[in-house]
């Protein structure tokens, strides 16, 4: 036999595994689509069999950050209480914030709902639904004790961090004229960067803020924005199903006292 | 067995096309063709994306990989001369550093610089060029070390012998006979690094950024939140195409140039400067 021709059929390998793998893919979703959902009582459809895939973005203390290894918080017992709801078990997946708001999360399928201390704003809805709300929410000015920096328009010429895609950020794009934006990927680095003093103040949600300074004695929340934001959970247009099933859960959570229970789980104190 | 030599690789050449056409009809056909137009080449989203797109990302991309290559150059030079030293400390030194950040995610030692460095020495911040110009740096000398390394050994070791016998002292050797034929011979390898650097100063965005201080990658996600459309990532990706492909003509150009010196990449016990 002749060697170059072994050769070449070797060479085929590559091409043909490519092309099998493409053949199973177009197939995978139409098989997909069967009758394999949560074996919950209600009829949802779930993106993975048997588990309620929940999209988030770390850290956000307290509504959503790590401990010891697991993902916490006051959105993740929330949630909970969803997929127990549904009868399966809740799986968190950490994702950047742009994946969530735009809705590609949950039409690519990654996701049935994402629960990520998310406002509700008519721009996300045109992306997402969104469930009722469930927390309500302004936007906070976090800075160094004594810096007197207690008003938006003292920033002037100052920086500002922000968060990229909140609605802090578009409260400051809206807000802080004079005061020069720095972008941050995520409420870490922000915060981070306030510590640090790469930046004069950081805007953000009050919850999370509140939760930062009683770590860092250096530094207070100096003024709260009354903003009159409140959270939903999101999910994918349309899925009024799943709509339903969180409506009804969050419902019955605030009846029974479970609400206020988590409540102060994670905030130290009950709902006013 | 029918066929000679020649007809069977017809016949495999064949099959081979073949295969091909079928993996690129599948694509076609099973492609959303109106969602990928909209989603990937939505033509007002490409176009509300310029003139800034240029002047702000495309420069601020271009001045962080500048700033990155060029501290990584001189750092890169330094280590590869430590690394050949005859000075076992040195020598030491030189290893445990590269290895360290070679081993290591540009995002990672970007984050140590920007953030951490400041956490450890309240009141030193770095400003965003002078973070990326030291971060982007010590990963660009990591690899550049190597590469100088290798190009000094393959500097023929009868020019350290003549240049000693005609007078000049090893270091006037080094800097004068073999650093600038050791540069000529890396010249290729050297725009490879450029081109993977251009690439990593994307991770730029985890430092934080003002609207002007945006690069490439960061404006493209920005507007990607905004558009509702990929078309923002695409044109984003072909504008570090601009600056990549001439790049990659350049290196091959240049390793048409040089003869295509072939260079060892593992190390060898020869020491720059001769003996000591």
């Amino acid at each position: 036999m002749a060697g170059p021709s072994k050769l070449r059929v070797l060479a085929l390998l590559p091409a043909l595994a490519i092309a099998v793998a493409g053949c199973g893919n177009s197939e995978t979703p139409s098989g997909n689509t069967g009758g394999s959902s949560g074996a919950a009582a209600p009829n949802v459809q779930l993106v993975n069999a048997g588990q309620l895939t929940n999209c988030t973005g770390l850290p956000y203390k307290p509504f959503e950050f790590e401990d010891g290894g697991k993902v916490v918080g006051f959105d993740i017992d929330l949630m909970d209480l969803v997929a127990k709801k549904l009868g399966v078990k809740q799986e968190v997946v950490d994702t950047p914030f742009d994946g969530i708001q735009s809705g590609a999360d949950f039409n690519s399928g990654k996701c049935d709902l994402s629960s990520a201390g998310m406002t509700i704003t008519d721009k996300r809805k045109e992306n997402i639904d969104f469930s009722d709300p469930y927390f309500d929410a302004t936007q906070a000015l976090v800075v160094k004790k004594g810096s007197g920096l207690d008003d938006l328009a003292k920033l002037k010429g100052k920086k500002l961090g922000v968060q990229n895609t909140t609605t802090g950020q578009e409260y400051a794009e809206k807000n802080a004229a004079g005061a020069e934006l720095v972008t941050f990927e995520d409420l870490g680095l922000l915060l981070t960067a306030v510590e640090t003093g790469q930046v004069d103040a950081g805007i953000n949600d009050n919850g999370v803020l509140y939760d930062w300074v009683k770590e860092k004695t250096g530094f207070e929340v100096s003024k709260e924005f009354d903003t009159g934001e409140q959270y939903g959970i999101g999910l994918k247009k349309g899925n009024a199903d799943l709509l339903k099933v969180i409506n009804d859960v969050l419902k019955e959570a605030k009846s029974s006292g479970e609400y206020d229970k988590i409540y102060e789980k994670w905030f130290g104190k009950k709902p006013e | 067995m029918a066929l000679t030599k020649r007809q069977r690789a017809r016949v495999f050449r064949g099959v081979q096309y073949g295969i091909g056409l079928l993996i690129v009809v599948i694509f076609a056909l099973t492609a959303n063709w109106a969602n990928l137009k909209n989603a990937f080449f939505n033509v007002d989203v490409a176009l509300s994306m310029f003139p800034r797109i240029i002047t702000v990302g495309l420069y601020n991309t271009v001045i962080y990989t500048a700033l990155g290559f060029s501290v990584g150059l001189v750092l890169g030079l330094v280590l590869a001369l430590m690394r050949l030293s005859t000075v076992r400390v040195y020598r030491g030194l030189a290893i445990a550093y590269i290895e360290f950040f070679r081993g290591l995610p540009a995002l990672l030692v970007l984050i140590a610089v920007g953030y951490g460095v400041p956490l450890a020495f309240p009141g030193t911040i770095f400003d965003k060029y002078t973070a990326l110009a030291i971060g982007l740096g010590i990963v660009a000398s990591a690899y550049m070390a190597e590469t100088f390394r290798a190009g000094i050994q393959a500097v023929p070791a009868g020019q350290v012998e003549a240049a000693r016998s005609l007078g000049l002292s090893s270091g006037r050797t080094t800097s004068f006979v073999v650093i600038p034929q050791a540069f000529k011979i890396i010249l290729p390898p050297l725009t490879n690094e450029l081109i993977a650097l251009t690439k990593d100063s994307s991770l730029a965005l985890f430092l934080g950024s003002t609207i002007a201080e945006q690069e490439l990658t960061q404006m493209g996600r920005i507007a990607l939140n905004t558009s509702k459309s990929l078309t923002p990532v695409v044109v984003a990706g072909f504008c570090y195409l601009i600056i990549t492909l001439p790049l990659g003509y350049l290196s091959r150009y240049l390793e048409r140039r040089t003869g295509g010196a072939k260079i060892s990449t593992t190390p060898e016990s020869i020491s720059v400067g001769g003996p000591a």
